[in-house]
């Protein structure tokens, strides 16, 4: 066993005096975090630049005592709900608006027509119209404007609907003065409009899955989801780095040497095994650290989250070591173990982080060990507990076992 | 019984179309001694040497060390020997102090026995001043003493060396084979293979003279002169045209074997040199070409092998 760990410990100090070795498996997986993080965000929600947005309220209103339709929609445009999404400035004209979106000073514009609470009302025939001028170039900032607005005007419909039935109520009831029913319609319109807005009877909310065994529900934050997957596949490459230590033994001679000595080939195998988990785990920890610090990345519970920290580096480990054994030398080696790797990353889902939980790809990726440890993970990170990750650990193990031991049936045969 | 046997050892490398590179080679060491095997590149030495290592298997034949069969009880035998090998094999990114304590726990060693003995192989190779910097910074020949300083932590009983002066300078050179000498004397049986002729003849108490996987001589240095005969090596520099004189000398009378040149210089062995070099005169004078430098040897390692072989020892 003291042969094993002086050859793990000499392979460790190996990979720590590599340089390239260690950008490898440190340096760019922080790198790719800290652009993911750029682009979401850190902590619980994405994080989007706010689209500017330029309205024109050229609506004055259907009369005294009725609100007017324009401002109904520029107050929804300027509510706090969307205040992290739009940034909305009045200008006077259609022309200015316009000029605004041309000029790039603006994203989109909201022109509301002068006629809108007319037509709203049903006080002046015709149709109004909302124009929604945008950048052809931008799809996510006009997209939200469009759809506040959008939301807006179904509200409008669905007043002006309940309006004419409460006219057609009327009319049933007895009530035939055009005056009288068109008093009806509009004040039921306005009220209708005004409870939907201030009291809405059906809302949405946002939900995420429930994991079997989950202790409690849990919202993961994107940093982790996103990190893990990251992890994951550069603990792959963090593997590979040392496991190809048996390669540059072979071509340095060392191997050889090692063979003349009374230390058995098992031995030296197990050292090397010993050494590839030992970097890859301290990897991870370092990288989980790292994300915790950076991104603030909330990890899950410590007991399920050690399990799989540990089975992930096993199975990093026997990756390593079995894309390893194929190549007959190093460079062979890289080339192999790098196409190896970035098809299991695709298919086992680690460039879209956890948020694949359910589907035909939820299925697939179980082909792979690393597809197991992101359904694992998965759980962990939904705030899943030991029951709702036993299957991924036991499963990623059995990865783990099989795959050593088709490499020490190719190294013991190739230097037997 | 020898401290080494080696009995019809035979090594054929991706047989049927691959090279012999042992064929049937038998000889013994005895304990104490400094035995050499001589002989070109490819002519088996190392192929020898790994089998007495337990690196390779034998196709047949059958190799003791120590007692041990190398096929059969390999574990023993390589806690007897210690192996130098051809290349250096260390680890450039770890200190000398560094390598030599990680082979030593290769041989079982720890602790503190393992600490003090490291100091001593580091005093014993001259080294313990640069035991803390890393490999990679040492010269040429430095590394060669820390590959044999490896070699030697666990005391070994035998120590095989495989042409561990390759490519060092002469000081280092001569560091290693005093160094050689003086495992010898303090008991450590050493099986040398070189094919440098001085380090064999200066070295060794018997030789074994290899080519083409086949062991062609082995004797002590007197017994293998003795096999060219009372002959006179005349050692000769042209200034022009060495090789067709070479290829004519070849044919002349009184000469019984010559080397190919090298540099517009050659040798070659006569029973009658004072016959004989009136001839290389008047042949090179007839071609046009000059003797500029002329000289007469005892017979050596070198003009033995040219005897029995044909060829120079550096082909």
């Amino acid at each position: 066993m003291m042969r094993a760990l002086s050859i793990a410990w000499k392979d460790t100090v190996h990979v720590y005096r590599d340089f390239a070795g260690l950008a490898m498996m440190f340096i760019a997986p922080l790198v790719l975090a800290t652009v993911l993080g750029a682009a979401f965000g850190s902590g619980d929600n994405f994080s989007i630049a706010a689209a500017k947005t330029v309205v024109v309220d050229q609506d004055a209103g259907a009369g005294a005592g009725m609100p007017a339709a324009g401002a109904t929609l520029v107050a929804a445009l300027q509510s706090p709900e969307v205040g992290d999404l739009l940034t909305v400035t009045e200008v006077d004209s259609p022309e200015a608006a316009r000029e605004a979106v041309d000029s790039g000073d603006a994203a989109v514009a909201v022109i509301i027509p002068p006629g809108l609470s007319d037509a709203l009302t049903g006080t002046a025939p015709g149709k109004a119209e909302i124009e929604i001028y945008k950048d052809p170039a931008l799809t996510v900032g006009p997209s939200i404007a469009e759809a506040v607005a959008e939301s807006v005007v179904q509200s409008f419909n669905g007043s002006r609907a309940a309006a004419a039935a409460a006219a057609r109520l009327a009319v049933a009831q007895g009530l035939t003065g055009n005056a009288q029913i068109a008093d009806i319609a509009t004040k039921t319109a306005a009220v209708v409009a005004m409870e939907a807005r201030d009291d809405a009877q059906i809302t949405l909310e946002q939900r995420n899955p429930v994991v079997a065994g989950a202790e409690k529900e849990k919202r993961p934050n994107v940093a982790s989801q996103v990190l893990v997957g990251m992890m994951l596949f550069f603990m792959l490459f963090g593997a590979s780095v040392p496991a190809r230590s048996v390669l540059d033994e072979h071509r340095n001679g060392t191997l050889s040497r090692l063979f003349t000595t009374p230390t058995r080939r098992g031995v030296i195998l197990g050292g090397k095994f010993i050494a590839v988990f030992v970097v890859v785990l301290v990897q991870a920890i370092i990288l989980m650290l790292a994300g915790w610090l950076l991104f603030k990345a909330d990890w899950g519970e410590p007991g399920p989250v050690t399990a799989l920290l540990v089975c992930s580096a096993l199975v990093a480990a026997s990756l390593g070591l079995v894309t390893v054994s194929f190549a007959k030398t190093p460079g062979q080696a890289g080339a192999v173990s790098s196409a190896i790797f970035v098809f299991l990353g695709l298919v086992s889902g680690n460039f879209t982080g956890t948020i694949v939980t359910s589907g035909p790809f939820a299925t697939v990726r179980r082909v792979s060990p690393i597809g197991w440890l992101m359904e694992g993970w998965s759980k962990v990170l939904y705030g899943g507990s030991w029951a709702s990750i036993a299957l991924p650990v036991l499963v990623t193990l059995g990865f783990a076992v099989v795959l050593f031991a088709v490499s020490v049936f190719f190294f013991r045969r190739r230097y037997a | 019984m020898g401290a080494i046997e080696v009995e019809g050892l035979r090594k054929h490398f991706d047989p049927p179309k691959g090279p012999v590179a042992v064929a049937d080679v038998s000889f013994q060491i005895e304990e104490g001694e400094i035995f050499s095997l001589l002989g070109s590149n490819g002519a088996g030495k190392t192929t020898t040497i790994s089998i007495l290592s337990c690196l390779l298997k034998p196709d047949s034949g059958e190799a003791r060390v120590g007692g041990f069969s190398v096929t059969r009880e390999p574990e023993k035998v390589k806690a007897l020997i210690g192996v130098v090998p051809q290349d250096i094999a260390l680890y450039d990114d770890m200190t000398g102090r560094e390598n030599l304590l990680f082979w030593g726990r290769m041989y079982g060693m720890s602790g503190s026995t393992l600490s003090k003995r490291v100091d001593e192989v580091l005093e014993l190779i001259g080294l313990l001043d640069r035991q803390k910097d890393r490999l990679g910074k040492y010269s040429g020949g430095m590394k060669r003493r820390v590959n044999i300083g490896a070699a030697l932590l666990h005391n070994p009983r035998f120590l095989y060396l495989d042409e561990p002066t390759v490519g060092i300078d002469p000081q280092s050179r001569r560091s290693i084979l005093d160094k050689v000498k003086d495992l010898n004397a303090a008991g450590v049986t050493i099986l040398y293979t070189t094919h440098y002729m001085e380090e064999a003849q200066e070295l060794s108490h018997r030789i074994g003279i290899m080519d083409q996987g086949t062991l062609i001589a082995l004797g002590t240095q007197d017994e293998l002169v003795r096999l060219v005969g009372e002959q006179t090596r005349i050692d000769l520099a042209l200034d022009r045209d060495a090789e067709i004189l070479a290829g004519r000398w070849r044919d002349l009378p009184g000469v019984s074997s010559i080397s190919d040149p090298e540099d517009g210089r050659l040798f070659l062995s006569t029973d009658d040199a004072n016959t004989l070099m009136p001839r290389l005169f008047e042949s090179a004078r007839a071609a046009d070409a000059r003797i500029t430098e002329i000289s007469l040897a005892e017979p050596n390692l070198e003009m033995v092998f040219l005897h029995l072989t044909g060829r120079a020892l550096r082909d």
